[in-house]
């Protein structure tokens, strides 16, 4: 369908469109317009991913110098897949209503694991293993030494794109994974290579969100993308710890083992270089007196991304002489590394700012700020110097210094924590070097910057106001959609009591309560009674979930709860885990149905789609705020609340109600499904933390389910399904597709005149209603 | 960790957890016991180079690799008098030759090379530049200044908030306590029954609530000058920097319909569009179940 969305003609490849997505393309349309950030928030199952595809890509061609490229991120492999098979189906539709096949080319970034063809390198397991080889055979110097020694291995797959593939641009259309595998076998060129060349001049990048956020990655693969792209964040409600995760270094004694070892070879290498090809150290040496010039033209002209590792600073001098040479740089190594050892044989736990650190290294070893802030891209210069192939062995090197580039250049947004031993093991020693973020805004702020338009979107993204605020960033538009039902397919209770009128809550006073654990039991007992097929419930933490799996196995309820349903359960191994949802899936398909123990936060409750019998009700057994006696968590709090103004509470009752709103929103993935939702805590009666649910969930909680018994919330599920369980006509829920009709279930759907009246201009803007008004 | 030991006498320090090493000039190790034995004359050798060593200098190792111990030793006695800063040069470029000198010097004493030549060249150094290493001593680098700097506010900051967290929640407490005075007051006094009063005691205690709320949202820190300057800080004279945006201007919007031109309100009716689009027959209508 053809639809004009304030005068943007946008092709839309569904006969149908649901009024929440035509809303959302209208924020997304204003959003463009002002070249300006936005936040929208829409629930899962209402065609997210087809809107913002359909009205980005209408607006690139309709203006085509204003956008030139789409950046999606999402977080895995299989999201990334679905959004390409979406992009095919666009395409497809376009190229039928255009009837000139058109010329975009999209395309799916992910790591070398996914995209090698070497037959050698892709039988490996690991993501890291297969880089280090990769890099090994297709670094540069290697590929210069192997003119003079021809038996060096080589990929041939990367010599025959190095030698014709950047010539030949890839053809137009949508490549998905295997299709770009596909075309580097047919071509005999390297499909990770390519893509990540392609993604240059590509209309459409998917990838994941480490591409543009981690500043390692994103120094390699995304630093040249145009400024004038759109930046979509998909499922982006917890973009703000992968962030953070990707600023922070985490420093363990094996670490300091490892990077001695490091420091070591490098020394020998140096010695050997020294030996037999000075002139090479000369070079490089020339080059460091000369200062970082190149980079700092780069940055200057607007080419590059910028790096938070690399700051400003440094590119505009040049590396100060005291690690200039090859060998003062490695004894400079050598004395941060031995400071650090040293710091890490603390008996207590210490907590200090980054300027505190510095004072206390330049005291202990004499290690000024400025050569410090240079570290990183000094190991670099040398590590490309010396010519070593493997990097991915040097990892522990670069981590160090990364921190140490880190600890100099921030004084603000960073603490560091030094844990001598874990809390729950107390005797067994295992020092920790937190280094960690607690701005997100530090890593997200280059994209920011340097993109006219980034869209952050979820299904859960309430309160809308926090992310701009901790993100640190202005929103042109921030709006949250609803879903629009036929029928009301989702009912969230929340069960406050037992059926003998103790408060169930998970709070730390009463998380031992027998009385507590016996009718949280109860509930499930009476749930897995009365729902058909797949439960899936949610606890706080592993430590909780086996505590009261435990007291339910003596108390017999598991016993009973086994009559009515098998039961499955989470584990902190992911092998385990996933063979654990295959086998809960089987279940679900035959017989009873079973039940899925889980701990939001987990595996489970982030990317497992729970749809329609495999997930008929979801129970969240307590509020899951996370383990607050943690220090980073403590020090990540002070600092919200110093500096932008959010209080410790709200902070946590918000990450608590977005997992918690994650782990409900698993059962419910489009319209046509339906599924409980039980809030199994009386806290979530409370206004502050209802009112943080998302809207389309919030709206369906009215207050005869705020405080229900067991007996009570079974009698409303039971009646909730039983109106499910009549038999639903697809045409009563979705507008149909012929003309006529079309129009007038919009109007009778809704029974709202300005709401009938929009659908109604729009329906008639779809060139099936032409015939009829004639 | 607990693999090091003592050259001499071969004690480790998982064997003995209150072992001390201890390190001298040379950079080679010994115990705390051997020390004591060793150089009960207050001077000896060391066991390993036969450097002639002082007792009192032996000091605690800090580091495992007890090489790092001395080199640190070194380069502190070297800065001592090399101690020039950055704005004693001409330009950057030479300040780093001078850094890379020092570090020379440094790298030289620890592993052993040219030692002669090189103290020779620091006592020269010294000789020529007694002034101007007299007149550092005093002074911290630029780059320290700005650490001590920022530690005082850190700490300032850290004991501003402490009283103003103490300030706030002595108020709210205050403010409570009054309210259920009032109460208690009003309930001895007011002829009014005792359900409404309760009733706008609730109402007094929401609104409280709520302000003590949007107090706390308010506080703003208040180490910032009006004009966005940290108190305490040196400003900088650089021009601030100019935020270039270009403002959203709201266009309306022109909608291009790709079809006929929309009905008008009345005509709706006339075309047909308000009936439902079911054609039941004259017996469901008949029902009442439908309309239309």
């Amino acid at each position: 369908m053809k639809l004009n969305i304030e005068g943007l003609l946008v092709y839309f490849p569904y006969d149908y469109i649901y009024p929440e997505q035509y809303s959302y393309m209208l924020e997304l349309k204003r959003t463009l317009d002002a070249k300006g950030h936005g936040v929208l928030e829409m629930p899962s199952g209402t065609g997210k991913t087809i809107s913002l595809l359909s009205l980005i890509i209408a607006y690139q061609r309709a203006f085509p110098l204003e956008v030139t490229k789409l950046i999606y991120c999402s977080r895995t492999v299989p999201e990334i897949e679905k959004v390409i098979e979406e992009l095919r189906k666009l395409m497809e539709f376009y190229s039928k209503e255009t009837g000139e096949s058109n010329n975009f080319l999209a395309l799916a970034l992910s790591s070398r694991k996914n995209l090698c063809i070497h037959p050698e390198v892709s039988s490996l397991r690991f993501g890291k293993e297969v880089d280090g080889k990769c890099h090994s055979l297709t670094a540069s110097y290697i590929r210069a030494q192997r003119h003079s020694n021809p038996n060096l291995p080589v990929c041939r797959f990367y010599e025959e794109f190095d030698a014709v593939g950047r010539q030949v641009p890839l053809p137009p259309g949508v490549y998905n994974l295997d299709d770009l595998k596909d075309f580097g076998r047919r071509k005999g060129w390297c499909p990770y290579y390519l893509a990540r060349y392609s993604i240059l001049h590509a209309n459409i990048v998917v990838y994941s969100y480490h591409y543009l956020l981690d500043p390692k990655i994103a120094d390699l693969v995304s630093k040249e993308l145009a400024k004038k792209s759109v930046v979509v964040f998909d499922e982006a409600h917890n973009i703000d710890n992968v962030c953070i995760d990707s600023m922070s270094v985490n420093i363990t004694r094996r670490t300091l083992d490892r990077c001695q070892n490091n420091v070591d070879t490098l020394q020998n290498t140096i010695h050997k270089i020294k030996e037999t090809d000075a002139a090479k150290l000369r070079e490089e040496y020339r080059r460091l007196v000369e200062g970082l010039k190149e980079a700092n033209v780069a940055r200057e002209t607007d080419i590059y991304l910028a790096n938070p590792v690399l700051p400003d600073e440094i590119l505009q001098e040049a590396v100060p002489g005291t690690i200039r040479t090859a060998e003062h740089f490695v004894g400079f190594l050598r004395r941060f590394l031995e400071y650090l050892k040293s710091r890490l044989r603390v008996q207590h736990v210490v907590q200090e700012s980054a300027p505190q650190f510095l004072k206390d290294i330049f005291d202990k070893v004499c290690i000024d700020r400025k050569p410090l802030r240079f570290c990183a891209e000094r190991l670099q210069s040398l590590l490309r110097t010396l010519e070593i192939a493997d990097i991915a062995d040097f990892s522990a090197v670069t981590l160090i210094s990364n921190f140490a580039t880190l600890v100099s250049t921030y004084s603000q947004g960073f603490t560091i924590i030094i844990e001598p031993f874990e809390d729950r093991t107390p005797t067994i020693a295992n020092p920790v070097l937190h280094f960690s973020c607690m701005d997100p805004s530090i890593a997200i702020k280059p994209v920011f910057q340097r993109f006219q338009s980034v869209i952050i979107t979820s299904g859960t993204l309430s309160p809308l106001d926090i992310y701009p605020r901790i993100l640190d960033f202005r929103p042109v538009t921030m709006a949250s959609f609803t879903m629009t039902l036929a029928r009301t397919c989702l009912c969230p209770l929340i069960v406050g009591r037992g059926n003998d009128q103790v408060a169930l809550s998970s709070k730390f006073e009463t998380r031992e309560d027998f009385a507590v654990i016996r009718n949280y039991g109860n509930l499930l007992l009476e749930m897995s009674a009365i729902v058909p097929d797949g439960i899936v419930a949610f606890f706080t933490s592993y430590v909780y979930m086996e505590n009261i799996v435990a007291s339910w196995y003596e108390q017999g309820i598991l016993e009973n709860i086994q009559r009515n349903k098998l039961i499955f359960i989470e584990t902190q191994d992911a092998a385990e885990t996933s063979m654990a949802l295959e086998k809960y899936q089987e279940a679900c398909e035959n017989g009873r149905g079973a039940i899925l123990l889980s701990v939001a936060r987990g595996k489970v409750s982030e990317g497992i789609d729970f749809v329609h019998h495999f997930g008929r009700a979801v129970i969240m057994f307590g509020v899951p705020y996370v383990y607050t006696q943690s220090r980073i968590l403590k020090a990540r709090l002070e600092y919200l609340r110093d500096q932008f103004q959010i209080r410790e509470n709200d902070f946590l009752t918000f990450d608590a109600m977005r997992h918690a709103a994650q782990c409900v929103g698993r059962a419910i993935r489009g319209k046509t499904d339906y599924g409980l939702m039980i809030f199994a805590d009386k806290r979530y009666a409370r206004a502050d933390k209802r009112g943080k649910l998302p809207r389309w969930i919030q709206e369906h909680i009215n207050d005869g389910s705020l405080n229900l018994t067991v007996d009570e919330a079974v009698q409303l599920a039971k009646h909730f399904l039983r109106q499910m369980a009549q038999p639903f006509r697809q045409v009563r829920s979705t507008p149909a597709t012929k003309g006529t009709e079309q129009v007038s279930t919009f109007v009778v759907w809704k029974g709202r005149w300005r709401h009938g009246y929009r659908c109604l201009n729009l329906a008639f803007q779809s060139q099936q209603l032409n015939n009829f008004v004639a | 960790m607990d693999d090091q030991g003592c050259p001499r006498c071969k004690t480790t320090k998982y064997r003995n957890p209150s072992l001390k090493l201890m390190v001298n000039v040379c950079g080679h190790t010994l115990c705390e016991n051997c020390v004591e034995m060793l150089f009960v004359r207050g001077s000896g050798n060391c066991v390993q180079c036969d450097t002639p060593l002082r007792k009192s200098n032996f000091r605690v190792q800090l580091f495992e690799d007890p090489t790092v111990d001395k080199e640190v030793e070194i380069r502190k006695k070297v800065l001592k008098i090399y101690n020039k800063r950055d704005f004693d040069f001409p330009s950057l470029r030479e300040y780093n030759d001078y850094l890379e000198q020092v570090e020379d010097i440094v790298y030289n004493l620890t592993n052993n090379i040219d030692v002669e030549n090189t103290k020779l060249r620091m006592e020269q150094y010294q000789r020529e530049n007694r002034d101007l290493i007299q007149r550092n001593k005093a002074t911290l680098t630029r780059e320290q200044e700005e650490l001590e700097e920022l530690l005082l506010l850190e700490q300032q900051g850290n004991e501003q908030r402490r009283l103003e967290v103490l300030q706030e929640e002595q108020r709210q407490l205050q403010a409570k306590r009054k309210n259920k005075q009032a109460l208690l007051d009003e309930l001895e006094q007011s002829q009014l029954p005792a359900t409404i009063l309760l009733a706008q005691h609730k109402v007094r205690a929401a609104q409280l609530e709520t302000q003590i709320e949007q107090q706390k949202q308010t506080v703003k820190p208040t180490n910032l000058f009006s004009t966005g300057i940290h108190m305490r800080q040196t400003v900088s004279l650089m021009a601030v920097p100019k935020v270039e945006e270009v403002l959203y201007h709201y266009k309306p919007l022109q909608v291009k319909t790709y079809g006929p031109p929309v009905p008008e309100l009345e005509q709706l009716g006339r075309l047909g569009f308000l009936n439902s689009p079911h054609s039941y027959s004259l017996l469901q209508r008949m029902s009442g179940l439908v309309s239309g």
